[in-house]
């Protein structure tokens, strides 16, 4: 092992710690930043794997969230190690499935689906970062063939159908306990990535309006769009209401009703 | 002051140049933040590419450092926020490539003694600073202004 490995093993380790609070952020950056100087995310993933994760659920949880937001803010390469590790991260959703003491069991189920779900999408959808950053958008082609775009859309819309699940059951399980902060810290990578998602979508179903000027083909994703952006407004309602939440990162503002998808009239 | 002695100590025995010496001043745990003057000195010096390396060698370090030197760190993204407004051309191209490691700053937090969150203003800066960075449109108007209000440099 090389001297950066030691670092990154010792940042991994701490990350993953059992104590009952959210991930250090230097941990989680020292990470990240590791992944970017070696253009690589290998040792990342190896460092997981050798951690004692089954001893404890609060650090399996914190696994989880790191593992999150390394995939979305590490190097490119992140994405295509986590889609490797597909089954070890699955195995990690079986070790507490009978629910734990702290109530940790359902929501390590449900953030392990929500991670393998994500995963898939990248799989399937090259040219996404792991946070959806809307500069990326011109980049992609989609808007070029009609078909693609349309299921680009309908994909985009399941992820964020199981992020808004999770959110929920994360929700559930934090008004009953206590000690809250580190189940609260899960919903920073959240909030990010649904926006990102929200951003997309927005902005893809503009653009193929205006290629393809067909408005009945695009009624039922116009319809899915308002149910989502409903539940978008709701789920940043929450988390505004959570300080932790709002000193750390900044809760997008969502227009109460859903904005119009149609730009200008097709000429 | 002991400490700023101790500074000046420090430089002598690591053997720092003038250039990265004017940085460590700039980002230094004292609380105020860095001069003008100072940070015009720097951007002066990014034309230079020896000096343009040492910069970007202390600033990285800097940007990087613990929770507890936090002053560096909201220091180091003022200076660099300078130097992208008015330091030479290679400092966009430097920061660009390096944004992860100002990206990676937006979430940062530091509790002090006394339980105070001390990483907002981190969190504030890298957002601004992040922001500017991939709005290719206002920073080259940003600089473009600079340079004119500028005097003439050097070289």
């Amino acid at each position: 092992m090389s001297r950066f490995d030691v670092d990154l093993d010792r940042a991994v380790r701490k990350a993953c710690s059992y104590e009952e609070t959210a991930p250090k952020r230097k941990h989680v950056r020292t990470c990240i930043v590791f992944t970017w100087d070696h253009k690589s995310s290998r040792a990342f993933f190896n460092a997981m794997k050798t951690q004692p994760l089954g001893e404890d659920e609060v650090s399996v949880f914190k696994a989880l969230i790191t593992i999150h937001k390394v995939l979305q803010e590490g190097h490119p390469s992140a994405i295509v190690e986590g889609i490797k590790n597909r089954e070890w991260i699955e195995s990690l959703g079986r070790i507490y499935s009978i629910g734990g003491g702290d109530g940790y069991g359902r929501i390590i189920e449900e953030y392990v689906q929500f991670l393998l779900r994500k995963l898939v999408f990248h799989r399937s959808h090259k040219g996404f970062n792991g946070t959806f950053e809307y500069e990326e958008y011109v980049s992609l082609v989609t808007t070029s063939n009609p078909d693609e775009g349309y299921e680009t859309i309908l994909d985009l819309m399941d992820l964020q159908d199981a992020l808004d699940e999770f959110s929920r059951v994360l929700f559930a399980s934090i008004s009953s306990g206590r000690k809250n902060e580190c189940k609260i810290s899960a919903l920073v990578p959240l909030v990010a990535e649904s926006y990102g998602i929200y951003k997309f979508i927005t902005s893809m179903i503009r653009a193929m309006h205006k290629q393809t000027g067909e408005d009945g083909a695009m009624e039922p994703l116009h319809e899915r769009y308002v149910s989502q952006h409903a539940r978008l407004f709701e789920f940043y309602a929450d988390c505004s209401a959570i300080k932790y939440l709002t000193s750390l990162i900044r809760i997008p503002k969502l227009p109460t009703e859903a904005p119009s998808l149609v730009d200008s009239p097709s000429p | 002051m002991s400490k700023s002695l101790m500074r000046r100590a420090k430089n002598v025995v690591n053997g720092y140049s003038t250039t990265q010496v004017l940085l460590r001043e700039a980002t230094s745990n004292d609380p105020d933040g860095p001069s003008l003057d100072l940070m015009d000195e720097i951007a002066e010096r990014s034309w230079d590419s020896v000096s343009f390396f040492e910069i970007m060698d202390m600033l990285d370090k800097r940007l990087n450092d613990k929770g507890k030197n936090w002053r560096h760190v909201a220091k180091s993204l003022t200076v660099l926020d300078y130097l992208v407004r008015c330091g030479s051309e290679h400092c966009v191209p430097w920061a660009k490539e390096n944004l992860y490691i100002i990206k990676t700053l937006r979430e940062f937090t530091h509790e002090d003694e006394t339980g105070v969150d001390q990483g907002q203003i981190v969190r504030v800066k890298a957002r601004e600073l992040t922001a500017l960075l991939q709005d290719e449109e206002r920073l080259r108007e940003e600089r473009e202004l600079k340079g004119r209000n500028r005097r003439p440099r050097r070289r």
